[in-house]
């Protein structure tokens, strides 16, 4: 029996559930926890609060998290890794250092990962001939976009979080770092790896292991097409990746907790937000999905073999957030008799009105909700008359001025519109941080480790 | 006979990257991935989905675990943020997938 690391994921996201992570400390023996607060976007929102207070920055939730989850770890001996440092992870180790000292967890290390958060070297990177070609629409025009920039963010990958590792940090909060970065750097640690081409195949493992949990209960019965049959998911269990050095794999969780661990709850989590699953592309490796093998051993035991890939790319992934205008919204509901005819002429007469406004759009978008907003030309129109039908319409422009003429228009409706016309609460505009996705080299970023201690 | 559909014979997941919507499809047991490889096509998607998949559909196989990879791009309204669509991040779309008939051969 070899070496074997109990990784627990705490967090699939800023908003996700605590209790399972405490659930996890408590009871799940598990030598790291792992928390992603990150979404593609969340470091524009997260750069605009550290614009209005530098010291700011991070993952708000972070102290409520580790008030919580500090005392814990320590009497179990479990090192917390997450990337709630946002765009600020200094100031995050700071105000959990100053929160450690205040928990009397004296001589607590930890440790901040940076150099991700690029905003003051875009032009710097400008410089240096990098094409910033956007990823997702093969638009070359950066320029267009630069005076609009408010986030600039490099997918980085476990080699900060190895080095505090190394020197003895008890909480790693890193910037933006792969989501699966948080489980790859405590295996890689754990199993003195560095990044030789002989390494590929267990780094690529550990790749694989840290998708499969990174988004918490996606793995446990969250999310599930089997939702149904999933066991007391109010108290769902969040899952236990369990590392052995032959570069095999268990998935489990909390024994008592709610939902499940079987082949398809790992398979469905596999399978998710990737691109192409032979060449799953992350900092630290090239993961292929295609020749691994899942097992179930038991109940809420699978086991995950015959993983592999080949080396790490050249090139970072950078999300640019730039400011794109406003989304103006609105939504109204029709009652039975002919509730969808209702909404036929509603949205005649919105259109009507959006000309009378003068509304300036770019895009005008609509849905009949209970019909196709969810699945578009998909969907087939309803054969009966139903019992109620609602009216979406969402609009993009370029100046909150003409976001707010939607909102107009739709209230304008109550008295106007068709009889049982019915809406909650009118929706603000909201402004649009568009995602501008590029590759850049490598070379261009090196992380950064700062240890502070209790 | 009825049409069977999709979700018949399979499971499904569905996330965005960028502007990329991508659906794992799953076959609920061995012996029903040949259908579900013979029913999910570049052809069948892009009919199903319509204008709201602008750009590519590619479809890779993952015969170790019986399902399919489905990446559909130009396909989220502009991505997450930027969509006029409720369903920001595809979640829904991977369900829609399921309307497709269930083909033999």
């Amino acid at each position: 029996m070899g070496k074997k690391i109990r990784l627990g994921a705490g967090s699939g996201f800023w908003g996700d559930a605590l209790d399972p992570a405490i659930e996890l400390l408590e009871h799940g023996n598990i030598d790291y926890l792992s928390m992603d607060y990150l979404a593609e976007l969340t470091m524009a929102l997260l750069q605009r609060l550290r614009s209005r207070n530098p010291d700011a920055g991070y993952v708000p939730d972070l102290e409520s998290h580790m008030r919580a989850l500090l005392p814990l770890a320590r009497e179990k001996g479990t090192r917390l890794i997450c990337n709630g440092g946002g765009t600020n992870p200094e100031g995050a180790a700071e105000a959990i250092r100053k929160l450690a000292q205040e928990l009397g967890l004296k001589g607590l290390r930890v440790a901040a990962v940076s150099g991700d958060n690029i905003l003051d070297r875009v032009d710097e990177l400008v410089a240096t001939g990098c094409d910033l070609t956007n990823m997702d629409t093969g638009d070359s025009n950066f320029s267009g976009i630069r005076d609009r920039v408010v986030a600039a963010s490099v997918y980085t990958g476990a080699e900060g979080i190895i080095e505090a590792l190394a020197n003895g940090a008890d909480v790693v909060i890193a910037g933006r770092v792969s989501d699966n970065a948080l489980y790859v750097g405590p295996v890689m640690h754990e199993l003195g790896l560095d990044f030789t081409p002989a390494n590929a195949d267990m780094i690529a493992s550990a790749i694989t292991i840290g998708h499969i949990v990174e988004c918490a209960a996606g793995a446990t019965g969250g999310m599930s097409s089997r939702f149904d049959e999933m066991p007391h998911m109010g108290c769902v269990g969040f899952p236990i990746a369990e590392f052995h050095e032959d570069g095999t794999a268990i998935i489990t969780k909390v024994k008592g907790s709610g939902g499940a661990v079987d082949q398809f709850t790992v398979k469905e989590h596999l399978v998710y937000e990737i691109g192409n699953p032979s060449e799953y592309l992350m900092p630290d490796g090239v993961a292929d999905f295609t020749r691994l093998s899942i097992e179930e051993l038991g109940q809420d035991r699978v086991r995950v073999s015959g993983m592999g890939g080949h080396g790490r790319p050249e090139t970072l992934k950078l999300v640019v957030g730039y400011e794109d205008g406003w989304i103006g919204e609105g939504m109204l509901f029709f009652p039975w008799p002919q509730a969808l005819q209702r909404a036929e002429k509603a949205k005649e007469t919105l259109l009507a009105r959006f000309d009378r406004l003068a509304l300036k759009a770019d895009a005008i978008h609509f849905d009949y909700v209970g019909v196709n907003m969810l699945h578009g030309p998909a969907s087939p129109m309803p054969d009966y008359d139903p019992a109620e039908i609602g009216l979406r319409v969402a609009v993009h422009t370029k100046t909150r001025a003409e976001a707010e003429k939607v909102r107009r228009a739709c209230a304008q409706l109550w008295i106007m519109g068709p009889g049982g016309t019915s809406f909650g609460t009118p929706m603000k505009p909201r402004p649009v941080v568009g995602s501008w996705p590029t590759l850049i080299p490598r070379t261009f970023i090196e992380q950064t480790v700062e240890i502070l201690e209790a | 006979m009825t049409m069977q559909a999709l979700d018949t014979i399979a499971y499904v997941r569905s996330g965005d990257k960028g502007d990329v919507i991508s659906i794992g499809v799953i076959a609920k047991s061995p012996d029903l991935y040949p259908k579900l490889v013979n029913s999910v096509t570049q052809d069948s998607v892009k009919a199903l989905f319509g204008d709201w998949v602008k750009g590519d559909v590619e479809i890779y196989p993952m015969e170790n675990i019986h399902a399919l990879a489905v990446i559909m791009r130009r396909a989220l309204g502009g991505g997450a943020t930027r969509t006029l669509r409720l369903d920001q991040t595809g979640k829904a779309m991977g369900n829609g997938i399921l309307r497709l008939p269930v083909k033999s051969n």
